[in-house]
């Protein structure tokens, strides 16, 4: 079968970029990287890295939640305090109804998953609109969390879980270890499987996703239960770090989150995104407050800066992308 | 027994009856036009055959199979595809990844269970498909939201019919194109009825009708008003039908 | 413009804010200093006290807050951003008891000292995570509770009947703790008949304190006092003591001294405040930090008086330490 297609016009230009990341983002990262190596003589040694990286790790994996749901043109504002609520369940879990701590791990990523499934479900279901869904599990799990403890941190977890917080295999900090294995899947999933795929088209297009067979509600309710998941893993990891569980960990952590995740290239509106942007994203967030922290910069500079580096890198992209479409 | 059976396929929006009883059939190999005036019910009644709506009463069989309760994917798997009006491609993806969309071939990572999207088939055989139909598409890499209107058209045709479809139905397909293109899609479903795939054109261009089908179905206010063979009807009297003049 | 220029304006930005405050190396010894924020006077009057000390001590100091006296893990990152720099000595006022320790046990590997100051670490607590505190530095908020009690069961009478509020600091804190339990218990003793009918987190902030007050005020309309564990929250409530047209009949006292509190004071609205001196407690723990420096033992608790300021303390401006308050 030969249809003679003559006529049809050739797109002018543009390849689309077979890059994994946003090229604007990484050039973003390392003039942070070049300009603070200069300013400050603390700033480019393998411990300040490693520094670096441990304080990136919770809101990167909160950052990768935000992503599978912001892909699919959804949006998720209760991260934080789903992180809040998952730490003190597995806290309390350990310490207080005495389960074994590998018990309580899980206790953290269950309520992670639970409260995402929850959002979904009333997302695809019930039809609320996901801002105000998400917005409403932020006040109810925030608020669990501190019934749950009477707002009193719960302290003093087992051994192996301070390791999990603390320890440093080989020199690097564990939590290291879980963001970057997170990171390494998640690329995998959101970038290679079905499943990840499904989750961009539907923010792209969503009739056509549903007209091509993608069981769309059913999608969504899998994508904020991987996003509260995240939030439970990220929960573990503050719980792990700090030794308690804080009714109080957490706060405003989403708007970070979701700030790392425009930064690293994904559309706010769906369709478009990778996790190995969104962790460039997360580390230029890090880079740039410890960086401003070695300086001795005052923290009331340093969140103008993080504001305005979010606009500058979202201005660079769009202008950059409207230069490459027809 | 006919390819495709419509009984009495009713639906409503609310208080609004789009369809309110459709009854007609499609054979193996025949080349339908669905023809009415705007909001008659043709879109909503194809999309109710492919399971983006479900219908309210009535029965749709397909090769003596009951569609009514199914999912689009498990149509699209039974060999009926759908080009829609407004194409219904991920602007934000690229050609190869639209052509195969929701029906991705995948392979084992590494030998392990997990099943990734096997990215070089899917971009070799949208290649062969895009060749296949001749479309000036000049990479299957490109984001469609890239292409043009023209060259998006044909990668959602190429869609439709890289996994043989029995019946394919087309929604106002030649609705924004020049001459020449015209001639290309009718050209396509002569080739289409050639190679024994059923075809329903939705067009509200009649010239393009008398030129390339065996029958047409008038729909009007969500009911058939007129089933007759192309050889005995005219122009006119189709308008007559859909306006209601008949 | 093109994509290079748009990087090079991004840079240009970062110039002027990197230099804000970009600490220069020299000889001297160089000190962290870790305070929780500068957004409440009385760290800022810690930190005068800071300034004034380092420079009769002749020693360097770079020193760091985050954004709010809540941000707890925020300020864990850094405090382990400022142990990349060496310092000499780590001086921090922690958020909570728990969330610094696991950069001070690192702090402690490397040979820093650690100093509490404002005693905000429970030493138990501190010591079964292996964290040795050089010394701890700061008011008896013990004490300071009493004296709120004392001044109290002094106005009213020993024999004086009504309900008392008392507002806490931040859920966790042992400051907070502290200066409640001491009011608490002395006011139980001194005036007997004075009972405290609820005592609720407030988080240091005054927003919250208001709406407790306006909550309890409608409860227990014979509410005759409200003891605050800080200024902060002691002026919200002083805000709906007078709004609900209470303020002659409520006794409100505050704790800390802050500027804030002395204007209220001298305008007849806010009764009392428990006054630190936040600005001594720099200065002496600058110097006593130079003393364990060079070898000297230092008590495990150093406190630094409190006294009680009333618009009659004020006018007659007998008291030596008023003038240390900043």
């Amino acid at each position: 079968m030969t249809i003679e297609a003559a006529g049809i016009p050739e797109s002018k230009r543009g390849r689309r970029g077979r890059l994994m990341v946003r090229l604007e983002s990484v050039v973003v990262l390392a003039v942070l990287v070049a300009l603070l190596s200069v300013l400050s003589p603390y700033f480019l040694s393998v411990s300040n890295t490693l520094n670096i990286l441990l304080a990136t790790a919770v809101i990167g994996v909160l950052a990768f939640g935000a992503t599978f749901v912001i892909a699919a043109a959804g949006i998720d504002l209760s991260l934080g305090s789903v992180l809040g609520l998952s730490g003190v369940v597995g806290a309390l879990s350990i310490n207080a109804w005495g389960m074994p701590w590998p018990v309580g791990l899980l206790f953290c990523l269950g309520t992670g998953a639970l409260c995402g499934s929850i959002n979904g479900l009333l997302v695809a279901r019930a039809g609320i609109p996901a801002f105000i869904v998400t917005l409403g599990m932020l006040g109810v799990a925030r608020g669990l969390a501190l019934v749950l403890t009477n707002g009193v941190p719960v302290y003093g977890l087992d051994d192996a879980v301070v390791y999990i917080g603390q320890g440093r295999p080989a020199g690097v900090p564990f939590p290291v270890f879980v963001f970057l294995a997170a990171a390494a899947l998640l690329h995998l999933v959101l970038g290679h499987t079905r499943f990840g795929k499904y989750a961009l088209v539907i923010g792209d297009n969503e009739g056509a996703a549903r007209a091509m067979g993608v069981r769309v509600q059913r999608h969504r309710i899998a994508l904020y239960a991987l996003s509260g998941t995240m939030a439970g893993l990220a929960g573990l990891l503050f719980m792990a770090r700090t030794n308690a569980g804080d009714p109080t960990g957490g706060i405003n952590y989403e708007l970070t989150a979701i700030t790392a995740t425009i930064l690293g290239g994904t559309n706010l509106f769906g369709g478009r995104a990778t996790i190995a942007g969104t962790l460039i994203g997360a580390l230029i967030m890090g880079v740039l407050q410890n960086g401003l922290n070695l300086l001795a910069v005052s923290s009331f500079y340093q969140q103008m800066a993080i504001g305005t580096v979010l606009v500058l890198a979202v201005w660079l992209d769009q202008a950059n992308r409207a230069r490459g479409q027809r | 027994m006919s390819l495709l059976e419509l009984e009495g396929v009713q639906k409503r929006f609310g208080a609004v009856w789009a369809l309110r009883g459709v009854t007609f059939a499609v054979e193996p190999g025949e080349v339908v036009a669905l023809v009415g005036d705007n909001g008659a019910g043709k879109t909503t009644l194809m999309k109710t055959i492919t399971g983006f709506h479900r219908a309210d009463a009535g029965s749709i069989r397909f090769d003596g199979v009951a569609l009514d309760a199914r999912q689009p994917g498990e149509i699209r798997r039974l060999g009926i595809e759908m080009i829609y009006q407004d194409l219904a491609l991920a602007k934000m993806q690229d050609v190869a990844s639209n052509i195969f969309l929701g029906r991705e071939p995948t392979r084992r990572l590494f030998g392990t269970p997990i099943r990734i999207i096997d990215r070089a088939r899917t971009e070799r055989e949208a290649e062969v498909m895009i060749r296949k139909l001749g479309a000036r598409v000049p990479s299957v890499r490109y984001t469609v939201g890239q292409l043009s209107g023209g060259q998006q058209q044909s990668v959602a045709i190429a869609r439709a019919l890289t996994f043989d479809p029995r019946l394919v139905i087309m929604d106002e397909p030649t609705a924004a194109l020049a001459v020449r293109e015209v001639e290309h899609v009718l050209d396509l479903i002569r080739e289409l009825r050639k190679q024994g795939i059923a075809v329903i054109l939705i067009s509200h261009r009649l010239t393009d009708v008398f030129a390339v089908c065996d029958r047409i179905v008038a729909l009007r206010q969500g009911e058939v008003v007129a089933d007759e063979a192309i050889a005995s009807t005219t122009m006119s009297s189709v308008v007559a039908h859909i306006v209601g003049a008949a | 413009m093109k994509p290079r220029t748009r990087t090079l304006a991004l840079a240009v930005v970062l110039f002027g804010v990197a230099p804000a405050a970009t600490t220069h190396a020299d000889d001297r010894p160089v000190y962290g200093v870790l305070l929780k924020t500068l957004s409440n006077p009385f760290w800022g009057a810690m930190e005068q006290g800071v300034r004034d000390g380092a420079k009769e001590a002749g020693v360097q100091y770079f020193m760091q807050a985050v954004e709010s006296d809540q941000a707890a893990e925020p300020q864990l990152n850094t405090c382990n951003t400022m142990l990349e720099r060496k310092p000499k000595a780590m001086i921090t006022a922690a958020i909570n008891s728990t969330i610094l320790l696991p950069c001070l046990k690192r702090a402690n590997e490397m040979g820093i000292p650690v100093v509490d100051l404002d005693a905000n670490l429970d030493h138990e607590i501190a010591r079964k995570a292996g964290v040795k505190i050089a010394f701890t530095i700061g008011s008896d908020n013990t004490a300071a509770g009493k004296q709120g009690a004392d001044w109290l069961a002094g106005k009213l009478g020993k024999d004086a009947r009504g309900a008392v509020l008392v507002i806490e600091g931040l859920s966790g804190n042992i400051t907070g703790q502290k200066r409640a339990q001491g009011f608490k218990e002395e006011l139980a003793g001194k005036a007997p008949q004075l009972k405290v009918v609820a005592s609720l987190p407030g988080d240091w902030d005054r927003q919250k304190a208001a709406n407790i007050t306006n909550d309890i005020m409608t409860r227990n309309p014979d509410l005759v006092a409200i003891f605050c564990a800080n200024d902060t929250m002691a002026l919200g409530a002083v805000e709906s003591a007078f709004a609900a047209g209470k303020g002659s009949k409520i006794t409100i006292i505050g704790v800390d001294g802050n500027v804030d509190a002395v204007k209220s004071i001298k305008s007849g609205r806010l009764a009392a405040s428990v006054a630190q001196l936040p600005y001594l407690v720099g200065k002496q723990a600058v110097a006593k930090t130079k003393a364990v420096l060079a070898g000297k033992k230092a008590d495990e608790y150093t406190y630094v008086t409190t006294l009680v300021l009333t618009k009659q303390v004020l006018a007659d401006n007998k008291d030596p330490n008023l003038k240390y308050l900043k």
